[in-house]
């Protein structure tokens, strides 16, 4: 959780320290297709046991540095006018229950930007991908190491410049192995999380 | 043993790699081509024949919303114009102009740009490129669509009105680590100079319209607009009289 917080922390410094204060409400983002978005996210995972035979809490921080890019001009006339990008996300998770480990994962990323509040942009997205991690086998739930994992959250992006927004959100996190070992009962969470974005 | 075993992968790594290289180009194709009309959208007019060019109004609209016409489109017509050698002055529409009661032509222009990203292909292409971890992004393209519509509309010293239309389309067509701005900036430029040659070869083809020396100025008149008051009882829909008459100065 330090390690996530202190990056985090950094990370927030840096790009305030950027933002200039005097711009007020003339932020007015210009994303177009073919923007990129450079983004940093850290959170904290706290584990849902769906079924009587899950017993792992799994819990701990979570970092994910990502690249989008935007690949329509805003859609639509009515409150759900938004604009579609794709991308890539690395996940690192640090599982500090029922002992230290730790996982590495690369996802694909889809995501679907709401344009019709000005600065403020919610967001909805899904990722999944490969995840590798030395928890599976060290518990009932999960026989190998060797998984992927699959998420779809809401947040919102406030533009701080416009190229720069802060965001919050949620995710659902799933781990599981897709069948490829037993037991695959599979490890859920909830992530809350926040972070920077950069569009360029 | 090891190195034949390892021959097919080593096959598709090459042939991802030559593909991923490839699929780096992006393509535009615009309808009608920009360089199909070119140099037939001017003409050599002695100076004394040119009459000023005054813009009156200028509307714009994207997929059917109007926007706030920008002034470097306008400035792209003006250059167009120009180019034409048809006018001896062109006033944008900001711009002030003291005609003197002497000739000059007086221009109503709407710019309709249709544009289409194709979102819900991209977003489905998006998916399967995302879900073959990218493998497959040189193999699929992504397509953006833009069409201008121009339309032109000129009244002559003597009251004639003539009407130009002209309409350009073209499509980017590139992959997913290729979308640039740039690319949409391109396309929309490569587009709109189709249209706009093609506005101007038709111009340019009325030449004779536009000449000082082919219609005389009519006799000095006053015009007089007379606009009614909508009575209560006028149908809804229906947009009232608006009687115009001229009758020459004493």
């Amino acid at each position: 959780m330090s390690t996530a917080l202190r990056v985090l922390t950094i990370v927030s410094l840096c790009s305030l320290m950027t933002v200039p204060l005097a711009q007020g409400e003339e932020v007015s983002p210009t994303i177009t297709v073919g923007t990129q978005e450079v983004g940093l996210t850290a959170g904290y995972m706290f584990s849902h046991r769906l079924t009587e035979f899950h017993t792992t809490k799994q819990h701990g921080p979570a970092l994910m540095p990502s690249w989008m890019m935007t690949l329509t001009d805003p859609i639509g006339d009515s409150w759900y006018r938004g604009q579609i990008s794709v991308g890539a996300e690395m996940v690192y998770l640090q599982f500090r229950e029922p002992i230290l480990t730790h996982g590495v994962g690369f996802t694909p990323r889809i995501k679907y930007t709401f344009v019709a509040l000005g600065r403020l942009r919610p967001y909805a997205e899904f990722t999944g991908g490969p995840f590798w991690t030395d928890l599976g086998g060290n518990i009932d739930e999960q026989a190998n190491e060797f998984n992927f994992v699959l998420s779809g959250g809401v947040g919102v992006s406030w533009f701080l410049t416009p190229q720069l927004a802060a965001n919050l959100g949620y995710r659902f996190h799933h781990i599981s192995n897709a069948g490829t070992a037993f037991p695959n009962l599979g490890l859920n969470a909830s992530l809350p999380f926040g972070g920077f974005s950069f569009y360029f | 043993m090891m190195r034949q075993r390892l021959r097919p992968v080593y096959s598709v790594l090459s042939a991802l790699i030559v593909a991923a290289t490839l699929g780096c180009a992006h393509t535009i194709d615009v309808t009608p081509s920009s360089t199909a009309n070119q140099g037939s959208a001017s003409q050599s007019i002695a100076e004394n024949d040119r009459v000023p060019f005054v813009i009156e109004a200028f509307r714009m609209s994207q997929n059917g919303s109007p926007q706030n016409p920008s002034s470097e489109i306008e400035r792209r017509i003006l250059n167009s114009l120009r180019e034409t050698r048809l006018f001896s002055t062109l006033v944008p529409l900001s711009g002030q102009y003291d005609g003197d009661g002497g000739k000059m032509v007086t221009a109503r222009l709407a710019i309709d740009e249709t544009i289409d990203s194709h979102p819900g292909a991209t977003a489905f292409k998006g998916i399967v490129i995302g879900a073959s971890m990218f493998l497959l992004s040189p193999f699929i393209d992504l397509d953006y669509d833009y069409a201008a519509q121009a339309s032109l509309e000129i009244a002559r010293w003597d009251g004639r009105v003539t009407r130009y239309e002209a309409r350009s389309s073209g499509t980017a067509h590139y992959n997913l680590f290729r979308t640039n701005p740039a690319i949409i900036a391109e396309l929309k430029g490569r587009v709109s100079e189709a249209c706009l040659q093609e506005l101007m070869t038709q111009l340019v083809h009325d030449t004779n319209l536009y000449l000082a020396s082919q219609t005389p100025l009519p006799a000095s008149t006053i015009r007089t607009v007379t606009v009614n008051a909508r009575r209560s009882g006028t149908a809804q829909g229906v947009p009232p009289a608006v009687p115009v008459s001229e009758s020459p100065a004493p």
